[in-house]
């Protein structure tokens, strides 16, 4: 369907309904979030990205975030792979699966985390603590970010025409390099943008973090954790200062999406 | 796909046959790990879940999940998600219809816009609904004192957050279906001297209305299971203002596991077979 | 490098794709794969390159039993039809993957590369992307990108069958003169009978996985041995007739027996005999050749450099019969729809009137 420019009285109508409804819905309370950090004056906000504790919750939070990109990262495109080359019995089952974490609340993973590795759970780890410990963060992180890699790749991966992998092979390049160099390059920017969106949404995950994490202070609390804990507290220049750093990370990687999601348009043929 | 999150699964026979099929054992070795992913990180949950739903015993699972304040909490998530899956319909598809049929300024802002619930920690959407709305808010007095409707720890309250939180999905689900949509067929139809509405409900929106339905039931599956903008906006209280995921929340904080294990079964089911659903509709179409 | 197949069987499920056939192509031929759409000519390609396996059977590389190697170890250049090229590479980079895979240094590929591009007529298009290129650069590109590692066999899946008419025949020209030049084995595999005879040293005819016969161009449109062969090389007549041991019977004439043609001997056969070989005359005495009887014009079709005239003859058969005339032959016959004719014949062969 092809732009148009906006004449007819019904035209403007719905622009200015749609854009005043986004604007109340989100672009409001965003700004109603800054004034509200910013009500106290900058010291106090100041004070607040200076505290040890919430300079170490960003640490486990973006540690963690990138450990959970990695491993996403590598697994996804395995899986990818797996499921768009391979033809085995079984296959779209797993293939719904991959849709799951989208709708799987983090609360109930967060549970069922603790019944597996909780102290009286089903798989009690003898060597080290999972629940209340950073293994239990990264877990609940690889969950619930793991779709989008392989939802990205995927199709990307489906629309390549076979000639140029079994070029390659003829030519005498291994499986490997002929992914490295035939493939990958074809599906980077899918990749990359699957790796954003993986990102902030490990970055934003909470609702599981809350239930295992046990919130210990200076030790297993994530940036999302500190927020809700600060409002439990009343600490309220701390909370709305990170939740407005937060909204920070995320408009960053929002333009990175949207840089990202330019190009994989303009690819298609 | 160049929407996200609406990635939905490929179909069934991925594999062309002329593919090179040089054996290899390294093809068993990805499959393996691929598997052994998938099976540990989604599948070990989902049946930890409904195991320990039933593990007590359907009785003790029926009492459970008949509690007043279980089956409330239950009841209220379905309620508003359904509210809000309905909003939603028609506010994303007028918004995916203007994004793509009009020029204005502002355009490709607003198209980036439209990601920011994806990319923002649902907790901080729940910290700036309460910033805006809340009772101390001139907004949030307004509604309160003058139209006695609380907006914030209340219904309201709970469906504004999931609209923010559901936001992207239909739009983002329609978007590229009338991207790919022929405009000849609009033009026909008004040649034949239809008008716009006509054009709209009877070309349009028939092509549109799979992904519509697909995009309004995920954001529905979506809601059951939103938490972070939840805990800080809605009252929490029993029976008034708590949702499933809160209820077993609290339910974990306190130990009663089995009231925990029950709710969130209820609650993984329903979720779970309306993305069911949705792949099934999905293949259906493409066989 | 000289290329053996054993019986080479291939199905997909129920389907025989290629079924028992075996082959023998010397090395420095150009050998060229004939077939229709189905035929599994395309798939016995993809088996001795090894993108895929057969059932059974086996496959040699200059006496080298290559059946169980996978593809990167059998040192074949690939050529298909389309969409083969690495998109988000250069023209260079392309043609030089097989040697930056084999730790070529730098000089040495891009002197290599520099020699194929002009090769190929495109010098100077190093640095260009193949989505800049048309379909005929995008192909020689491919040629060129198969034969930069010097494999000691070139395999061309349909290469020219997405181009133009006028590219697809200056291509194959130049294929031509590149292997002739470089002296590498060559399967090229196509549908085109007028591509097959531009080029090939010898070709294979196959039709429904099966391998039916094999000879040189001339061979097998002169002589072919089964009824596929004879109709898919091109047009031809196909005429009842009876051989004894000393001469073919049709209607009411007598021909001398071509050669080779013993085991039809007191058969009922098909008289096979080409368009251009046959000449119409007004009078009987006129004619040379062989006369077969006599008929009337029904149709004259334009056909550019040639006429076509079709023939329906007053014997008992009432079987028709294709002529191609030159124009100025027609003229001096003044042929003209309902004439009456004598039809002659120059050359012919027999073919057994039942098919296995």
């Amino acid at each position: 369907m092809r732009e148009t420019e906006a004449r007819s009285p019904v035209a403007i109508a719905l622009i200015i309904g749609v854009l005043g409804y986004a604007a109340l819905l989100f672009i409001a309370p965003l700004l109603a979030m800054i004034n509200g950090a910013f009500a106290k004056g900058l010291e106090p906000l100041l004070a607040t990205f200076q505290d040890p504790s919430v300079i170490h919750a960003f640490q486990v939070t973006l540690l963690l975030s990138f450990a959970a990109v990695v491993i996403n990262t590598l697994l996804g495109l395995t899986t990818a792979w797996v499921l768009v080359r391979h033809r085995f019995r079984g296959r779209n089952l797993f293939d719904t699966l991959v849709d799951i974490p989208f709708v799987f609340s983090p609360v109930i993973a967060g549970y069922a985390m603790i019944v597996l590795f909780g102290r009286n759970g089903w798989l009690a780890p003898p060597l080290f603590p999972i629940v209340f410990a950073f293994p239990g963060i990264l877990l609940a992180k690889v969950f619930v970010s793991l779709p989008f890699i392989i939802r990205e790749v995927q199709p990307v991966l489906e629309a390549l025409t076979p000639e140029p992998e079994d070029a390659a092979y003829t030519i005498g390049a291994s499986r490997w390099t002929t992914f490295r160099r035939v493939v990958l390059p074809e599906i980077w920017t899918a990749l990359l943008y699957g790796i954003v969106l993986t990102f902030a949404r490990a970055i934003g995950e909470f609702g599981a973090v809350t239930v295992i994490s046990g919130n210990i202070e200076g030790y297993t609390e994530t940036a999302t954790s500190f927020v809700f804990r600060a409002l439990n507290d009343r600490n309220n220049t701390g909370a709305y200062g990170v939740s407005v750093l937060l909204c920070l990370f995320s408009v960053v990687i929002l333009i990175a999406m949207n840089a990202l999601r330019g190009r994989i348009i303009h690819k298609e043929p | 796909m160049t929407q996200i999150p609406l990635s939905y699964p490929t179909g069934q026979g991925a594999v062309a046959v002329k593919r090179a099929q040089a054996p290899s054992f390294g093809a068993w070795g990805l499959r393996f790990i691929a598997l052994t992913y998938l099976g540990a990180f989604i599948l070990v949950p989902l049946i930890v879940i409904q195991v320990q739903g039933v593990r007590f015993g359907l009785d003790v699972f029926w009492q459970s999940i008949t509690r007043p304040e279980a089956t409330s909490a239950i009841l209220l998530s379905l309620y508003t998600s359904a509210i809000m899956a309905a909003l939603n319909t028609v506010i994303g598809t007028l918004t995916a219809y203007v994004l793509v049929r009009y020029r204005f300024p502002g355009k490709r802002l607003f198209n980036m816009l439209i990601d920011l619930p994806f990319a923002i920690p649902t907790l901080v959407i729940g910290v700036m609904l309460v910033l805006l709305y809340g009772p101390q808010t001139p907004i949030g007095r307004f509604f309160d004192t003058t139209l006695d409707i609380q907006i914030l720890f209340a219904v309201p309250g709970i469906v504004l957050a999931l609209l923010l939180v559901g936001y992207p999905f239909v739009i983002r689900a329609v978007q590229p279906v009338l991207l790919q949509m022929d405009f000849s067929q609009t033009e026909a139809a008004q040649t034949i001297g239809a008008s716009a509405w006509t054009t709209f409900w009877r070309v349009i929106f028939p092509a549109l209305r799979p992904a519509i339905v697909t995009g309004a039931l995920l954001s529905f599956a979506r809601s059951l299971g939103e938490f972070g903008s939840i805990i800080v906006v809605a009252g929490n209280i029993p029976m008034r203002s708590q949702m499933g995921t809160v209820y077993v929340y609290t339910q974990v904080e306190a130990g009663n596991l089995q009231a925990a294990s029950s709710v969130s079964m209820v609650l993984l089911l329903i979720a779970f077979g309306v993305t069911v659903g949705i792949d099934l509709l999905k293949w259906r179409r493409h066989a | 490098m000289s290329i053996q197949l054993e019986n080479i069987h291939k199905s997909y499920g129920t389907q025989r794709v290629v079924r028992n056939v075996s082959l023998h192509i010397e090395t420095g031929e150009l050998f060229v794969l004939l077939g229709a759409s189905g035929s599994g000519k395309s798939t016995l390609l993809r088996l001795i390159a090894g993108l895929m396996m057969p059932d059974s059977g086996r496959i040699l590389l200059n006496d080298r039993d290559v059946t169980h190697l996978s593809p990167q170890q059998r040192g074949t250049g690939f050529v298909f039809q389309n969409y083969s090229l690495f998109r988000h590479m250069t023209v260079a980079q392309n043609i030089e993957f097989g040697l930056s895979i084999r730790r070529v240094n730098r000089d040495e590929r891009e002197r290599r590369t520099a020699e194929l591009l002009d090769l190929i007529g495109l010098a100077g298009y190093g640095e260009r992307l193949p989505a800049q290129l048309s379909g005929g650069q995008q192909q020689r590109v491919a040629l060129a990108r198969a034969l930069a590692y010097e494999p000691n066999v070139l395999l061309l899946d349909e290469p020219f069958g997405a181009l133009d008419v006028k590219i697809r025949a200056q291509l194959r020209q130049s294929l031509y003169e590149i292997q002739r030049r470089l002296g590498v084995t060559t399967i090229l595999v196509t549908h085109d009978q007028e591509e097959a005879f531009d080029i090939a040293d010898r070709i294979g005819v196959i039709d429904q996985g099966q391998l039916l016969e094999v000879g040189t161009p001339a061979s097998l449109y002169q002589h072919p041995k089964t009824m596929f062969t004879a109709t898919f090389l091109g047009t031809t007549n196909l005429l009842n007739a009876q051989r004894n041991g000393t001469s073919v019977h049709i209607g009411d004439a007598h021909l001398p027996v071509p050669p080779d043609t013993d085991h039809l001997s007191g058969k009922s056969v098909q008289l096979l005999c080409r368009p251009e070989e046959i000449t119409l005359f007004t009078a009987p005495d006129a004619a040379n050749g062989y006369v077969i009887g006599r008929g009337h014009v029904e149709s004259i079709n334009f056909a550019g450099s040639m006429l076509r005239a079709v023939i329906r003859l007053q014997d008992a058969t009432q079987s028709t019969v294709q002529a191609s005339l030159l124009p100025a032959d027609a003229r001096t016959l003044a042929l003209t729809v309902g004439q009456e004719v004598w039809v002659s014949i120059g050359s012919y062969h027999l073919l057994s009137a039942v098919e296995a």
